[in-house]
């Protein structure tokens, strides 16, 4: 009889999922060591924070299956780090501050930017606040910025959550004020590209209306409300270094070409992404029925 | 404007002397400058007696003919050189509208009357104690409020209105008279401390308290010996201006609760708005608007006071200010 235990002897054990917790300590032990000793006046909280990646750990890489592309651009200085925003509810931050902390050799706390109206939602605030993420106010990212922090933000805001399936990976329209923080705080902007979060609900209709009516930023009608197991790609760009003689209260006009810059970047960031794009089986049975029903409802 | 000259036999007015910080204000002054005469005027009458004898106390209602006998210069009195106005009457419970009625009446129309009368009988300098609820617990919120942030303290509690009035009307009349008389707007994070009993101490210290599982938001606390500190050096360093205090930390209330090993009620918001409601009524007294300080953090930035006044250390950080409340 074979003494030899497989990999995976008991699928409902939790641990086998989660990282090593030598591995865990290791990351949290790092990232102690890079914030000042006192409490975080944002309030993260790194004993919450470990417990939570305990969680979160088992989605990130056996669920999403993430896979982090580009560290190497990454140096050691803080940034403002752009991105596409995905997959109806946010996901997206969550992975690249989960990729940032640890995949990163030393991990990096990514403060992630939320929506005020995310501030307003019970235990939402809580977990979101200890485990890092900040109300999305101009200032508060100033002030982040000009502590030392790295900070995540999503320029295309709302409208890039919450897309129809037809707008799927079509960057929508950048905000300017990113660009105005970057200079203002004098900080690089590192722009990264998710792709995979698109398809975790891949039939969605906007009902722009209705989510007007009930007074919340987006409602989608999906044919799932459990988001699919889309493997995941985070591509790190190179650093966009920006110039050092424009204000940051310069007119629009001289501010656009800067933000179109990043866009682009970010845009051929995605093209080159979806070239290299993983499947999941459950997607691509749920294409092949959805492109039935059309095939049945045309004849 | 003429400069202080502190070495003078100068005569100090303390606008709510049967406060606890007011108290250790005078102490510390009476300390640093011994040579000064100070008064004090509270319509409290003064918990226990005062131990020095260059601390006068008297007791009066608040009112115009009173302020005026006080500022007027008299006989062998040459009137008062520096002002501390301390005497704005805190919300530290939950009160009833008449309350609030009187409340507004005394802080904001009794502050313009002892502004006046600093212009009229002119002081050399002025030092008010403002508070950081003039900003209010807000989710929209910075952290590291400045001094130029707007004051939204009263948009959603009108309870508030006096706080933020009171403010207002100190703020422009500084400017208004900053030729002439150099005035210090303090707008300081909760004052903690066994003299002090206002809202935040009455919640820190009840037992059982509700505390709320679902938010958990970040304070700063600042020791009563360190904001009289603070007044009692004001007097030298700081030039005209509005100025936010508290000590470098931060702590979560969750946190602060722990450290003073209070037992408390984990219960949800939702759940504790409406038990608050209900409590405020019977057995709790803590006052409304303050349940939003217990959800969305009201950080504020001290980058202007440390660089007007370098020298200044505070003595005790949040943790150990709590300590010491903890010990009273």
């Amino acid at each position: 009889m074979n003494e030899d235990k497989a990999p995976y002897t008991n699928f409902m054990d939790i641990k086998q999922w989660q990282l090593p917790p030598e591995e865990l300590e290791r990351i949290f032990e790092d990232l102690k060591a890079s914030m000042p000793a006192t409490d975080d006046p944002w309030g993260v909280n790194l004993d919450k924070m470990k417990q939570y990646f305990q969680f979160v750990w088992p989605i990130y890489k056996h669920y999403f299956k993430v896979e982090l592309h580009g560290e190497d651009n990454v140096q050691n200085e803080h940034y403002l780090v752009v991105s596409n925003h995905s997959g109806q509810i946010a996901i997206d931050g969550m992975l690249i501050t989960t990729a940032f902390a640890t995949e990163m050799k030393p991990p990096r706390l990514l403060r992630a930017m939320v929506e005020r109206f995310f501030i307003k939602l019970p235990f939402v605030n809580k977990w979101a606040q200890e485990g890092g993420a900040v109300l999305g106010d101009r200032q508060n990212c100033i002030n982040l910025l000009e502590n030392g922090h790295s900070i995540l933000v999503f320029p295309e805001g709302v409208p890039g959550v919450a897309k129809n399936t037809s707008e799927f990976y079509h960057l929508q329209n950048f905000s300017n004020g990113f660009m105005r923080m970057a200079l203002k705080a004098k900080v690089n902007i590192l722009p990264v590209a998710v792709v995979g979060a698109e398809e975790y609900f891949p039939y969605v209709y906007q009902a722009k209306h209705l989510a007007k009516f009930f007074k919340v930023p987006a409602l989608p009608l999906s044919l799932n409300y459990i988001p699919l197991p889309s493997p995941t790609d985070i591509y790190i760009g190179r650093p966009i270094i920006l110039p050092t003689d424009i204000s940051d209260d310069a007119n629009d006009d001289v501010i656009a070409p800067l933000v179109d810059k990043v866009k682009n970047q970010i845009q051929e960031m995605i093209n080159q992404g979806l070239t290299k794009r993983r499947v999941s089986p459950v997607n691509d049975y749920l294409g092949q029925v959805v492109t039935e029903i059309k095939n049945l409802w045309k004849k | 404007m003429e400069k202080i000259d502190v070495t003078k036999n100068l005569n100090v007015l303390i606008i709510g002397m049967s406060g606890g910080l007011a108290r250790i204000t005078a102490e510390i002054l009476v300390q640093k400058y011994p040579h000064w005469k100070i008064t004090g005027v509270d319509s409290r009458p003064l918990a226990t007696p005062l131990e020095h004898p260059q601390i006068t106390f008297t007791q009066m209602l608040y009112t115009r003919g009173n302020f005026e006998k006080m500022f007027r210069p008299s006989e062998g009195s040459k009137g008062h050189d520096i002002v501390f106005h301390l005497g704005r009457m805190g919300v530290s419970q939950y009160q009833k509208r008449s309350y609030i009625s009187q409340r507004l009446n005394l802080n904001v129309m009794g502050t313009g009357r002892i502004l006046d009368l600093c212009q009229k009988y002119p002081v050399k300098k002025m030092i008010i104690l403002s508070t950081y609820h003039v900003y209010g617990a807000n989710p929209d919120n910075p952290v590291f409020i400045k001094e130029d942030a707007v004051l939204k303290g009263s948009i959603k509690y009108p309870e508030l209105r006096d706080v933020v009035e009171m403010d207002q009307l100190c703020t422009n009349w500084m400017w208004k008279n900053k030729s002439s008389i150099e005035t210090l707007v303090f707008r300081p994070c909760s004052i903690i401390g066994p003299q002090i009993k206002n809202a935040m101490v009455n919640y820190l210290l009840t037992p059982y308290a509700p505390l709320a599982l679902d938010f958990n938001p970040m304070f700063q606390f600042i020791h009563e010996y360190d904001m009289a500190n603070l007044l009692a050096s004001s007097i030298e360093g700081l030039p005209t201006g509005i100025y936010n205090a508290a000590p470098p930390d931060v702590i979560s209330i969750n946190e602060a609760k722990k450290h003073l090993a209070i037992p408390t009620v984990p219960v949800a918001l939702f759940i504790l708005e409406q038990l608050a409601k209900l409590m405020n009524k019977t057995l709790w007294k803590i006052p409304g608007y303050f349940l939003d300080y217990l959800k969305y953090s009201c950080i504020i930035d001290t980058k202007q006071l440390s660089s007007s006044l370098p020298k200044f250390n505070f003595r005790f950080n949040s943790k150990e200010a709590l300590e010491q409340l903890k010990m009273s």
